[in-house]
């Protein structure tokens, strides 16, 4: 009990400290988003983890954690991206005005021949703090779990969650996998820590169930949204083109990195510990 | 294991019990679908390491728990179904007058059938009495470590064998693309590939696919399955991927191995020979063939001249000609019932099956494709009221 206290101590601190916070023009109030972070991480700690019997939570992993929040870039994974490596992958194209999410047009830097154009200096300090959220969870052996229904590219995501040891759910929505799980799964299963959409709508253009799924189990999200999409029920929108190939495959790429940061991170600094 | 620990424990109660163990086995047994047996001390093994003191820091998710706790009462379970079908195993064997020790699962149903006989069309209803590993569906073992993480990268799909398969298939697709660009880079001329040749096998239907991934699977998905390993298949360099594919074939059952032949015998003289019998319309005929003979031919007493017509002669004599036969082979036919033609064509199908016997395969199938091995089905049609034959009309006469 006591421990859990520290760490929501912890959290509290480090989530009202972050001074990115300011810069993100989220649609949903900054309060309501942090007590929705809290209650998420509260669960990854309390609720799907629980400690054996004959000894307590080990300490050490918690001061590991606690030290890798006390820094603003621990991972180093802000400095795998940039402002042009977004621009050379078309990032920046959405879709034409017509499709356009009214709660998408704060992200809108201007429309060229009826095509709205993303604004990528909003999308790359967004990318960062996702890339950052996501080695963080890594760091701290979450399940993180690859979403997208997008045909093409179906078997490079898939196969890139195997490549980082983690998972991916791209194939015909079953419903109720997370909301009615040990049903589902025949028994009481633990549910993912962190939801990567490459694209956040399902094969019909409209918001993915697992998007407000993810939001009812209090499952943090980061998801690519371009300018068709619902950014709302979204904890880490990133505001960006969800369809070319080469655009999907630098989001792979950056995910798969920041990834296997996190957990190299952590073999370190375990064996250091030792 | 489990079998001899209960054998021994049983020991001597056998005869007064009897009545309400069996049925309790018996009933209790009504089947499911039986399953391949599941390995019981794999899920004991599993409990044992979490008994274990365990590292510092190792922790058990509430998923591995319940795992756990479900794992043992299976266990407990299924030793409690073993111990009751082994004393059933027993008093039955008493029953029939075997020894208990030596009595099979094939004499348990041969006794069950003998005790219990039962009028029930369907049977899946009638009574038996099964291993319970047999009967109880096999338990998924755990996917998941104790940390809760799955094994499985899939395993949020609700069906990661199947989709593991699917994503298998497909990046096989595009490595033979890619194999195919690169063999058009070596000097711009594309050679065919060595073709697949698929010929006498089909896909694996649905039930034996769903077996493979241990997984149920709807009608759509079984065939997409297909539409997807098809178009593996239609790649030009897909003869690269043949030991997958036929991973996921099934060969024709030889049409051969529906013929059932007679055993050849020697008789005092030291000669083979073979019984046969054979039909054609309400003709029947017991056959007796020798080999390294001469051409002797005995038809219920007689010979060839039983037979007036020459129709009838050629008829009979078809199977040794096509063989190049004639004067090598001896044959004694007892011919009953019918008319001419139809014992014709009776000893027509007996001497041919004789024949077979003692050929090699390639010439069988010869002899199948010429029609010899086949029987004649057709029967005489019944004569129709208001018109003389089966089919004859008489004369059309208005008014």
């Amino acid at each position: 009990m006591a421990n859990r206290l520290i760490r929501m101590n912890l959290l509290r601190q480090f989530f009202s400290s972050l001074p990115q916070w300011q810069k993100i023009p989220c649609h949903v109030p900054r309060p309501v988003l942090q007590a929705r972070l809290l209650h998420h991480n509260q669960q990854l700690y309390s609720q799907s983890v629980i400690p054996a019997p004959e000894n307590d939570v080990s300490t050490e992993s918690l001061d590991l954690e606690q030290a890798s929040l006390a820094h603003h870039d621990y991972f180093n994974v802000r400095n795998l991206i940039n402002l042009k490596q977004l621009f050379t992958n078309r990032v920046h194209f959405g879709h034409k005005k017509g499709v356009r999410n009214p709660f998408m047009v704060p992200y809108i830097y201007g429309n060229r021949l009826d095509v709205d154009i993303i604004d990528l200096d909003q999308t790359l300090p967004l990318f960062k703090d996702a890339l950052n959220f996501a080695a963080h969870i890594a760091y701290r052996k979450g399940i993180i779990l690859f979403m997208s229904r997008n045909q093409q590219m179906m078997l490079r995501i898939e196969k890139t969650a195997e490549e980082c040891g983690e998972y991916a759910n791209c194939r015909y929505w079953a419903g109720g996998v997370f909301t009615n799980s040990s049903v589902m799964f025949g028994s009481v299963t633990r549910l993912p820590d962190l939801i990567i959409f490459i694209s956040t709508l399902n094969n019909i253009f409209e918001s993915h169930t697992a998007v407000r799924d993810a939001a009812k189990m209090c499952i943090p999200t980061i998801g690519i949204v371009d300018t068709n999409a619902d950014p709302r029920l979204i904890t880490y929108p990133i505001p960006g083109n969800d369809d070319s190939p080469v655009a999907i495959e630098l989001y792979l790429r950056l995910f798969k990195r920041a990834i296997l940061i996190g957990k190299n991170r952590r073999k370190k600094d375990e064996e250091s510990l030792e | 294991m489990a079998l001899n620990l209960t054998l021994s424990f049983i020991g001597g109660r056998c005869s007064r019990v009897f009545y309400s163990q069996s049925r309790i086995s018996i009933l209790g047994c009504i089947r499911h679908q039986s399953t391949i047996p599941s390995d019981i001390s794999s899920v004991s093994k599993l409990v044992d390491t979490a008994k274990k003191p365990q590292p510092k820091a190792e922790r058990i998710s509430k998923a591995m728990v319940s795992y756990l706790e479900k794992a043992k009462k299976y266990d407990a379970m299924m030793l409690e179904e073993i111990s009751q079908y082994e004393i059933g195993r027993r008093h039955l064997a008493n029953i029939m007058g075997a020894d208990p020790e030596s009595f099979s699962q094939e004499d348990i149903d041969k006794a069950i059938e003998y005790l219990l006989p039962s009028a029930l069309f369907a049977k899946p209803a009638r009574p038996l009495m099964k291993h319970p590993y047999e009967i109880f569906p096999k338990k998924k073992m755990a996917q998941f470590g104790t940390d809760g993480r799955p094994f499985h990268y899939l395993f949020y799909t609700v069906k990661p064998n199947y989709y593991g398969l699917m994503h298998n298939i497909a990046w096989k697709v595009e490595e033979l693309k890619k194999e195919e660009d690169k063999h058009y880079q070596v000097d711009g001329v594309f050679r065919n590939p060595p073709v697949l040749n698929l010929k006498g096998s089909t896909w694996i239907d649905k039930e034996t696919l769903k077996k493979k991934v241990l997984e149920n699977i709807s009608d759509l998905e079984y065939q997409r399955f297909l539409q997807l390993i098809e178009h593996l298949v239609a790649q030009p360099f897909s003869y690269k991927e043949k030991e997958f594919i036929m991973q996921y074939r099934q060969e024709f059952e030889s049409q051969l191995k529906q013929f059932n032949f007679p055993e050849i015998e020697i008789d005092e003289n030291g000669r083979q020979f073979c019984k046969t019998t054979g039909k054609r319309k309400k003709a029947e005929v017991d056959l007796i063939l020798w080999i390294k003979g001469s051409g002797k031919v005995e038809i219920n007493g007689q010979d060839l001249s039983y037979f007036q017509s020459v129709k009838e002669r050629n008829q009979l004599l078809f199977p040794l000609q096509f063989l190049q036969k004639t004067k090598e082979v001896d044959f004694k036919a007892e011919v009953r019932r019918g008319g001419i033609s139809g014992q014709a064509g009776a000893i027509r199908l007996a001497l041919s099956q004789a024949l077979a016997t003692f050929m090699d395969q390639a010439t069988v199938e010869k002899m199948r494709l010429a029609g010899l091995l086949t029987r004649d089905i057709r029967r005489r049609e019944r004569k129709k009221p208001g018109q003389p034959g089966a089919r004859k009309k008489n004369t059309w006469k208005k008014r």
